[in-house]
Parts: structure tokens; C-alpha cells; sequence
């Protein structure tokens, strides 16, 4: 697993998400409907965009609760996006319905975090990885188990010792193979893993990762992949797009996004991992607070809650993505004077300057009086 | 469930009485020693529906006053148990040998009452499932209060006082101590923990896996706060985990953990600059680093197969099937614990280890290996 394949910047997408938005109605409580009030909505997924190309890998990074899993969920259409589009190979499958849809989910598929309550114990690891093909009334049996046996090759699990065995018979690392077999029988173009890795240990999180990486260049395959583990992007990822309350705050190449971050955001996650030089532990400027609620979502920018650099420009104005000299698409006032010039009269935010309005308990904690 | 939700309300005005006791708490709480852990010879057996088997073999270690100890190592070799024991957390059944000695006094045999002296006030304990060490019908600051009275007499008033306190050291609302368990997100539970795992100023933290399964800010977040409270209160702590970058940041000392015995223990530095031992080596390979500018991408390496079923543990040594560099030797003979300076590895061959480290960080190396576990 070294350097991924270039892609070409004009390739054709695979999967295309446009301004995407996911919103849940919250319920409503008793009170509300008495008062008449609408139920609250969650902003889970609040105005993505994304393209994913052939043989590329995203990685998709960002606090616990900011909507990377809502993304992934939306973009196999589990979740039903409530605003923008999603194009498969230019076609528009948004609101995708009966046979459309169910084509659609052959080509998109999604793995998840948990391979030890995700595969069903009572099934054998050939009947787990078949069930796909019988719901899409794919194929006789044996043209069935051909395909079973195939897809456990690309996975490396070896079929003749294995097709019969139960799911507990195995371990983590190879559980979350045959999930990925089983997502990989159909012959999916686009994957979304989403943490496939964080409950494996290291020594075999680097078999699954190295399975995608090659399997995202030998199928041409275009993958989504969600993870807290930023390290881990940095091997399989092309690019990386960070996501904070329900929107890209910042995307690019992975180089750059995870060694130059621009982003306020991005800055501050970065430097919330440890680097691995013994006895160096790194004075960190402290990302005070949560992730707001997706349900009252600031105005503004996103992140002028916990931002060091807020400024009111920051907190009345709402920053787009802009493109930076450095290739990368970063949303922030700093790094982007349009919002600056359309409101004078609004203090914008300057590279580095703490500001006052920051000052109250974002920065830097001392423990003296411990 | 309480149906009607607790009071909201912030900080209760604490008399001048209260104030006074609180000093006077506080005061006698920051005199305690950091604590020393000798363990030695540590052996821990569970007994299953399929037999006994030893999750801890002859493990020894020491943790001197005022440092850390890191503890890593795969999932399901023994890391957990340790903890466990050494808390008196063991379910019935389990067998422990071998010594561990706080500050002198082996606090492996401890009766219950000798236990509940010991618990919270000179060893502490932070999960790695925070829900699991909360109580979910009393409030969480009931539950801080309570564990403080237990040990110290001081007031109702004093002791939510000093739990609030607490609260502020790990950056949770004081409000917020009259709330339940499940009313907490999951980074907030952690940090609830670990504000009753200070609260007492214990001489000696346990922490396993604080941070697993939380979100980078979140762990980042919980690891500066230990790490900032104990270098300044100068407490011991063991440190369980497999982010050996936090290790690297956060331990003087790290004892690597194989199939229930030590493979190899020493100080950080020296373990993760110049492993001895080839299972260290693979762990360092396999652990995934950020990707430094300029530089072409690093391969990640995995160990291939998998840790040994302990019920039939393999003849010689348990990591033979995944190395490298077994021998017939290492098959078929138990390796001996191997001194090299304040490093000791448990291998046949650490002499050759300098050698080993330079084919270990190539992919090939491993990649070999492959079918033959
Ligand atoms: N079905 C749902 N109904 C209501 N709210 C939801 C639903 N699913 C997600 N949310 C909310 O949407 C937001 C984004 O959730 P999501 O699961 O996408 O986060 P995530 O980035 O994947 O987080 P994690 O890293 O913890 O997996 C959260 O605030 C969550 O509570
Ligand atoms: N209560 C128990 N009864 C029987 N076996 C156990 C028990 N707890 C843990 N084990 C076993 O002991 C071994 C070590 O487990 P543990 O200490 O939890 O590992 P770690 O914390 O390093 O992941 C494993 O094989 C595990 O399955
Ligand atoms: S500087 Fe302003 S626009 Fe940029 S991230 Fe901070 S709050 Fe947002
Ligand atoms: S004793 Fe042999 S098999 Fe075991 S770690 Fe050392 S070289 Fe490898
Ligand atoms: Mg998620
Ligand atoms: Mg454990």
C-alpha cells in the first residue's frame, strides 16, 4: 500500500452528490403539538458536495455526530436525501424508486464498522455472502456459489476451508472480509466503508485497509471511506474531505489536507493526534465544547462557536467553499475576502489573531488549580 | 427511570463552613504520596465451560512512584485481566498467583473490607466502558459524593463540593452532577469517570483503553486532562491501550503484552525506538502514522494470523506461528525473559535483534508469512 494511482482531475464521477441534504423531523412532543409548533429537524446532512471517480478512494473525516455517516447512508440511498441530487454515472437517482432504485443499490454498497454483529451468526459464511445475489434473483446455484467463491479469493479467505464455517468461527479481521466479500459479490462500482477498521487491532487493520487499496485499483472501484482514524486515511486516500455539522468544511488532496490543513477545523483536528516521538506530547491548543446540535444549527459560519479566529463577520455570515492557490477548497472567511468585501461593516477574521470573541474559554486550559 | 428530569440548576452557594472543609479536604487529598506497583510473578486463570486457562502468565513489572506504564498489546491477550486483578475485580473462580505490591502491601489477597479501603482512595479506576462503572439510578454526582464519603469524613455539602470540582478539572458543567448516567453522551460519561477516578487523589490510576471508540478531539480531550492532572499532582498510573502513540506522549515505561505474557518491557523510548522483541517490531509496522510532507507514503504492514487459542497454548514460544524469524528452536522450547540494559525482551533471539528490525520494517518480511498461519 503506497502511493495511490493519480486520477485524472477530468475522469468521469462515479457517484456525484450535489448540495445533498439529509434532514430528520424530530418528534413531536406534547407540548409542541399543543402550541402548534413543528417538530425540530436535525441538519444531520446540510448541503454536500462530492464527487467520487473510478479507482479513487475519499476519505471522509470529522468529530463524532457531524453527518459522515448520514453522508454514506444517503449516498447508497438507505437514507432518503430531503433536498439535492445524487447522480450515479450522471444519471439522477435521488428520488429513485422500485427498479431503478434496486439496480442502483447493486452498484452501491456499504460496510460497517461492527464485523461482529454485523454478519448473521445462523448463516454459514457462504450462505452471508450469497444473500445478496438471492435477493437480486442473481443466477442459479451454482453460478451463485461461483460468484461466493470469487468474492471470498478477492478477500483472500481461502473458499474450501471456509464456505461452510460460521461467522464466529472467525476472527474480527476475517469477519470483516467476508463483509466485505459480501458487499463485493454484487459487483458494486461504489463502496462505503464506513469504520471498517476502528474495531479490528492495529496488526490486522492493515489487511482490510491494504484489501480496499487494492481492490479500489484492481476493480476500479470508487470508495467512500469514513473513519475517526486519520492516520489510516493518510495510506488509502487520494483525498480527504473534513466534515463538520452536516457540511465539507475543507477538501483536497490527502497530502496536503492532512500535512498543510487550512481550515481553523482542520487545524485543530490534526493536532489532536498524537504523533509518535516518545516523551513529546505536543502542547495542544484544546478544541474546547461539542459538535452543536444539528437541531439549531448557528448562523454564520459552522464552527464560529469554538473557532479561536471568530469575528462577527464569522458569526453573521455563513462562508462558502472557496478554491485556494494551494489546490485545496477550504470554507473560511480568512481564507476567502468575497464575504469581507459584501459586508464592510463587519470586522472579518486575520490568519492567526485570537480575537476577544473567541478568548472565553476556547484556548489553552492550565490545570493549576488541580 | 426518574420520570421528572433533576434540577438544572448550576452551582449551590457553599457555606463558609463548607469552604473551610473543602480547604481542609483538599489540602489533606494533595499530601498523598504517588503510589509505587511492584508486581511480580502475576499468573491469573479462568476457569470456562471449556476448561481452564491461564489469560496471565508470570508477568512482572514495576510502576515507581510518580510515572506511568504504558500496556499494550492485542485484544484478547490479557491486558484487561491484569487491571482487573489488580482492582480485586476478578470473577469468582479466577485463580491468581504472584504478588502486587502497593507501596509494599500485596493487595492481591485483600478480603472485601481490605479491598474497599483500597478502592478509589489508593488505586483508582477509569473502564474502558464508562456506562459499565456507573450506576444508573443515582445521579452522577451522588455517586462521586458517596465514593468520597466513603473514605473521607467530610459533609454531604463538602464532598458535592468537591465534586464539583472535579467536574470543572475534566470540563463538565457543575450543573450537570444532577443528571443521570444515560442522560450523558458518551465522551461525557468517560469524562465523569475519570472526575470519580480523581476524585480522591488516588496514589495510583488504572486506565484501560480511556479512549477507545471516542472520536480524535474527544480522546485528545480525556488524554490531555490525565495526562495534565497527573504530571502536576505527580500520581503512578498504568496506562492500557493499543495507540501506541499516546504511549509514546504519555509513558516513561511499556510493558508489550503477547498471548498472556510479557513480550517485552523497558523503557518507552527504548521499546519503540530499538524493539527487541519481533511482536514489538510488528506492532510498530502495523500502527498507522500520519503522512509527513515530502515524503513517499510509508507501507502498513500487518501481522498476519492470529493470537493463539490460550487453552492450548502452542509448546514453545506463543508468538512462533506469526514470526518471522521462528526457528526450530522457538517451536519447540519456551524463550527465556532476556536482559538488555533497562530493556527486557521474552525471545530466544535478541541478540539478533538489530538484524530482525531491519527486515521487519520491509513488507516482504511479513507478507511471506502468509498461509503459514
Ligand atoms: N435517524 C436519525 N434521526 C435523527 N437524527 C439522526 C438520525 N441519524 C443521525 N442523526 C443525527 O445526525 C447527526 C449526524 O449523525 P451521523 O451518524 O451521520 O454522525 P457521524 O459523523 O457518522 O458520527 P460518528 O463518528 O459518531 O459515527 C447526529 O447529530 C445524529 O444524532
Ligand atoms: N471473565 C472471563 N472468563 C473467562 N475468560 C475471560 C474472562 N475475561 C477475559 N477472558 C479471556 O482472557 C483473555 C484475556 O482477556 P482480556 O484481559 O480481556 O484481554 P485484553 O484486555 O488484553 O483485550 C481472553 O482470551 C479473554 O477471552
Ligand atoms: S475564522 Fe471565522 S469563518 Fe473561519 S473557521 Fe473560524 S469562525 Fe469560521
Ligand atoms: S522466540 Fe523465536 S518465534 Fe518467538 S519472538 Fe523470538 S524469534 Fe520469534
Ligand atoms: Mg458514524
Ligand atoms: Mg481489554
Amino acid at each position: 500500500m503506497t502511493d495511490r494511482p493519480t486520477i485524472a482531475p477530468d475522469a468521469p464521477a462515479v457517484i456525484e452528490a450535489r448540495d445533498l441534504k439529509t434532514h430528520f423531523q424530530g418528534h413531536t412532543g406534547l407540548i409542541n403539538a399543543m402550541l402548534g409548533l413543528k417538530p425540530p429537524t436535525a441538519r444531520a446532512l446540510d448541503g454536500v458536495d462530492l464527487r467520487i471517480r473510478e479507482r479513487e478512494i475519499v476519505g471522509l473525516v470529522g468529530e463524532s455526530g457531524c453527518g459522515k455517516s448520514t453522508l454514506g447512508m444517503s449516498l447508497v440511498r438507505m437514507y432518503q436525501p430531503t433536498g439535492g441530487q445524487i447522480l450515479y454515472r450522471g444519471d439522477e437517482i435521488t428520488k429513485a424508486v422500485g427498479r431503478q432504485l434496486k439496480d442502483y443499490r447493486r452498484q452501491a454498497q456499504i460496510i460497517f464498522q461492527d464485523p461482529y454483529s454485523s454478519l448473521n451468526p445462523r448463516l454459514t459464511i457462504g450462505q452471508v455472502i450469497e444473500e445478496p445475489l438471492i435477493i437480486h434473483g442473481i443466477g442459479n446455484a451454482a453460478e451463485r456459489r461461483e460468484k461466493v467463491i470469487k468474492a471470498m479469493e478477492l478477500v483472500r479467505i481461502p473458499a474450501a476451508d471456509n464456505i461452510d464455517r460460521y461467522p464466529s468461527d472467525l476472527s474480527g479481521g476475517q469477519r470483516q472480509r467476508i463483509a466485505i466479500a459480501r458487499a463485493l459479490v454484487l459487483e458494486p462500482k461504489f463502496i462505503v466503508a464506513d469504520e471498517p477498521v476502528s474495531m479490528l487491532d492495529v496488526s490486522i487493520q492493515a489487511s482490510v485497509l491494504e484489501l480496499l487499496d487494492e481492490l479500489s485499483r484492481d476493480l476500479g472501484l470508487a470508495v467512500l471511506y469514513i473513519s475517526h482514524d486519520i492516520a489510516t486515511v493518510g495510506y488509502i486516500c487520494n483525498h480527504v474531505a473534513v466534515m463538520y455539522l452536516g457540511r465539507i468544511v475543507e477538501e483536497g488532496k490527502a497530502e496536503d489536507v492532512l500535512t498543510r490543513p487550512l481550515h481553523p477545523y482542520t487545524q485543530r483536528l490534526m493536532a489532536a493526534i498524537p504523533r509518535m516521538d516518545p516523551g513529546e506530547a505536543t502542547e495542544r491548543v484544546e478544541l474546547r465544547g461539542d459538535v452543536p446540535s444539528p437541531l439549531a444549527v448557528p448562523p454564520g459560519c459552522r464552527f464560529s462557536s469554538r473557532c479561536p479566529y471568530t469575528t462577527p463577520l464569522c458569526e453573521a455570515v455563513e462562508p462558502d467553499l472557496s478554491d485556494q492557490p494551494s489546490g485545496q477548497r477550504v470554507r473560511c472567511h480568512i481564507h476567502d475576502d468575497r464575504a469581507a468585501r459584501a459586508h464592510p461593516e463587519l470586522t472579518p477574521p486575520r490568519p492567526g489573531l485570537v480575537t476577544e470573541t473567541a478568548d472565553a474559554g476556547i484556548l489553552v486550559e492550565t490545570l493549576d488549580h488541580a | 427511570m426518574a420520570a421528572s428530569t433533576p434540577p438544572r440548576a448550576g452551582t449551590r452557594p457553599a457555606s463558609a463552613a463548607t469552604l473551610a472543609q473543602l480547604a481542609e479536604l483538599n489540602q489533606r487529598l494533595a499530601w498523598k504520596p504517588a503510589a509505587r506497583l511492584q508486581v511480580e510473578g502475576l499468573s491469573i486463570g479462568y476457569s470456562t465451560l471449556r476448561g481452564r486457562f491461564h489469560a496471565v502468565e508470570d508477568i512482572s513489572f514495576e510502576v515507581p512512584a510518580g510515572t506511568n506504564l504504558g500496556l499494550v498489546g492485542e485484544s484478547g491477550c490479557g491486558k484487561s485481566t491484569v487491571i482487573k486483578a489488580l482492582m480485586g475485580l476478578q470473577p469468582a473462580n479466577t485463580s491468581v498467583s504472584g504478588r502486587a505490591l502497593l507501596d509494599g502491601q500485596d493487595i492481591l489477597g485483600l478480603d472485601d473490607r481490605g479491598l474497599r479501603d483500597i478502592r478509589w482512595n489508593s488505586i483508582s479506576l477509569i473502564t474502558q466502558s464508562a456506562m459499565n462503572s456507573l450506576d444508573p439510578v443515582y445521579t452522577i454526582g451522588d455517586q462521586i459524593a458517596e465514593a468520597i464519603r466513603a473514605h473521607e469524613r467530610v459533609s454531604r455539602a463538602t464532598a458535592w463540593a468537591r465534586a464539583e470540582e472535579m467536574f470543572a478539572l475534566v470540563g463538565l458543567p457543575a450543573g450537570r452532577l444532577y443528571e443521570f448516567p444515560h442522560m450523558f453522551s458518551g465522551g461525557m460519561r468517560q469524562r465523569a469517570v475519570i472526575a470519580m477516578a480523581l476524585a480522591l487523589n488516588a496514589g495510583m490510576l488504572l486506565a484501560d483503553e480511556p479512549t477507545t471508540a471516542l472520536d480524535p478531539i474527544m480522546q485528545s480531550q480525556i488524554m490531555t486532562r490525565i495526562r495534565g492532572i497527573h504530571a502536576h499532582m505527580r500520581r503512578s498510573m498504568i496506562l492500557v491501550t493499543h495507540d501506541i502513540a499516546v504511549v509514546a506522549e504519555t509513558c516513561e515505561n511499556t510493558v508489550v503484552m503477547y498471548a498472556g505474557k510479557m513480550a517485552e518491557s523497558g523503557p518507552t523510548a527504548d521499546v519503540l525506538e530499538r524493539p527487541l522483541h519481533p511482536y514489538t517490531m510488528g506492532l510498530q509496522n502495523a500502527f498507522p502514522r500520519l503522512p509527513v510532507p515530502g515524503a513517499p507514503r510509508q507501507p502498513l504492514i500487518s501481522i498476519p494470523g492470529v493470537v493463539p487459542n490460550l487453552l492450548l497454548p502452542p509448546p514453545g514460544c506463543r508468538f512462533a506461528s506469526r514470526c518471522p524469524f521462528a526457528t526450530d528452536l522457538c517451536r519447540t522450547t519456551a524463550p527465556p525473559v532476556v536482559r538488555h540494559g533497562a530493556q527486557v525482551a521474552t525471545c530466544h533471539h535478541t541478540d539478533r535483534s538489530e538484524e530482525f528490525r531491519a527486515a521487519a520494517a520491509r513488507p516482504e518480511t511479513w507478507r511471506n508469512m502468509r498461509g503459514a498461519a
